[in-house]
């Protein structure tokens, strides 16, 4: 049986951390404080250096 | 974003916090408290029919406060989860106020006002700390006058500006200009209301308010009471018109900001606040200035700073591009002062320390790059989880285990540990997701030790 992993804050580093823990089939708890997850990065327009959109 | 939303293994415990953590590596006990939303998260289908009629309006900030939002409301349009929160502090029916319209307006009947905060228990046997940044306050600095000029604007500001889905649709319209045009339209809602009641007694009386009220000032109907209630009308409907008009003519002025300054090190590599160089904000700068000359072909940006540290995969090759292609020209030289010349324009001084001289220059808007400090609740966290802190208030981590925190099983990823750009953070959270990995996995590795 694997045990489960907790991750505090949704936003660009939360969510890949729950994804990559996710993928390789361990049960995530995320938590975030805000209404939505996303974090700072989802207020971006764009991101260096490609200027690929940040959403 | 969706694929956290969606993926099998992936709770997501959004709009909560972490009251309490005990217990050691492999096997920790955490208190979660899920703060009530107000709204049946399974019921709610995102269709936003509730905000439009909710007739609270609050500074939205996720706009960073440059657009409204109303007090039932989902954090943005794109939000996961898709659905909306009541703001506890504005709702009037929270308040004690009689209210209720989007519990009548909701089709699917997800508004419940008697929703309470729910505790959730979890056993984990890693956590992950990424909780962020927030943006320094660069009110803090007094020779910006981030607070008295309206046209001094923060780097995440102005990227809400630039955003399609922001507050002026990516236009780069200045906050001073924007302030002007919602007088205006509340001048011109104030007029439509007068315009109304005096049409009202231009039929009563028959004649236009405009020659009554010369007849009247002539000294005409001085005892008739109603006559004199519609002098008292018409004359604050033309003291509301007037600036009204003057408004108008500066407004039909305003063009979006052409002249654009950045500043960087606000607040980091600055002995005052925090000594350390935040990373990123050399490159977003460039990213915003060449993100705006392409919505305004005819805009040109001056980048402000001690050096331009562009170190990272195709850094340079971008800040280079941006000088040749975007109109950016790179001024080394720390800026002194701000302050607000004609136009709301905000004048920059400062040294070019190439040529020794102090210079001043007037431009449309300035951006200041604010260095990447600890959230504010850094602290709080900290404690709860048991955890240790830098001298700045970062997650205090090691060089060689650089997602590992003072505690066992306990890591840490992204801004939360130090200042970082977005693959630098996305790198770091799939380390410390492997090293979480590593606990959540023991008992299966240690089981296969005991058949072997």
């Amino acid at each position: 049986m694997t045990k489960d992993v907790l991750v505090i804050g949704g936003g660009i580093a939360g969510m890949q951390a729950s994804l990559d823990l996710g993928d390789m089939g361990i049960k995530v708890h995320l938590v975030e404080k805000l209404p939505s997850i996303g974090g700072k990065m989802a207020q971006l327009d764009k991101t260096f250096p490609t200027n690929d959109c940040a959403i | 974003m969706l694929d956290v939303g969606r993926h099998p293994n992936i709770e997501l415990l959004a709009y909560s916090e972490v009251e309490n953590v005990e217990g050691e590596a492999g096997d920790f006990k955490v208190t979660v408290r899920r703060k009530t939303r107000y709204v049946e998260e399974d019921k709610c289908t995102g269709c936003g029919a509730c905000a439009e009629k909710c007739p609270t309006v609050v500074p939205d900030a996720f706009n960073e406060g440059l657009g409204d939002r109303r007090a039932i409301y989902s954090y943005f349009a794109q939000g996961i989860p898709s659905t909306h929160t009541i703001d506890p502090d504005h709702c009037r029916q929270l308040n004690g106020k009689k209210c209720g319209i989007c519990a009548k307006t909701c089709q699917a009947e997800a508004i419940n006002f008697d929703k309470e905060d729910r505790i959730v228990e979890l056993n984990v046997g890693a956590i992950i700390v990424a909780a962020g940044y927030d943006v320094f306050d660069p009110g803090r600095i007094p020779e910006y006058r981030y607070n008295e000029i309206p046209n001094v604007v923060t780097a995440i500001e102005f990227e809400r500006l630039l955003s399609a889905s922001g507050p002026t649709g990516g236009h780069m319209d200045r906050p001073s200009d924007r302030a002007v045009v919602a007088e205006i339209e509340a001048l011109e809602k104030k007029v439509r209301k007068s315009q109304k009641a005096l049409d009202k007694l231009e039929e009563k009386f028959n004649e236009p308010s405009a020659a009554f009220y010369k007849k009247f000032q002539a000294g005409q109907y001085q005892d008739d009471e109603d006559r004199q209630k519609w002098a008292d009308k018409y004359a604050a409907h033309l003291a509301v018109i007037e600036p009204l008009e003057e408004l108008k003519k500066k407004a039909a002025g305003f063009t979006v900001a052409k002249r654009l300054a950045f500043i960087q090190c606000v607040g980091s590599r600055d002995f005052r606040f925090y000594p350390f160089c935040s990373g990123y904000c050399c490159m977003h700068s460039i990213k915003e200035a060449m993100i705006a000359h392409e919505h305004e072909p005819e805009t040109t940006s001056s980048i402000f700073g001690m050096d331009i540290r562009a170190v990272g995969k195709g850094f340079e090759e971008y800040k280079i591009r941006g000088g040749n292609n975007s109109n950016i020209t790179y001024v080394r030289g720390r800026v002194a002062e701000i302050t607000e010349g004609p136009n709301n324009n905000p004048i920059v001084t400062y040294e070019d320390t190439r040529e020794r001289k102090v210079k001043s220059q007037e431009f449309d808007m300035v951006v200041l790059a604010t260095a990447c400090a600890p959230i504010k609740g850094i602290a709080a966290l900290a404690k709860t989880v048991g955890v240790e802190l830098d001298k700045y208030n970062f997650i205090k981590t090691s060089s060689l285990s650089p997602v590992d925190t003072t505690t066992p099983g306990i890591f840490v990823c992204g801004c939360a540990e130090s200042p970082m750009d977005v693959p630098e953070s996305v790198a770091q959270a799939s380390s410390a997701a492997e090293r979480a990995a590593e606990i959540a996995f023991q008992p299966e590795l240690e089981k296969e030790k005991a058949v072997a």
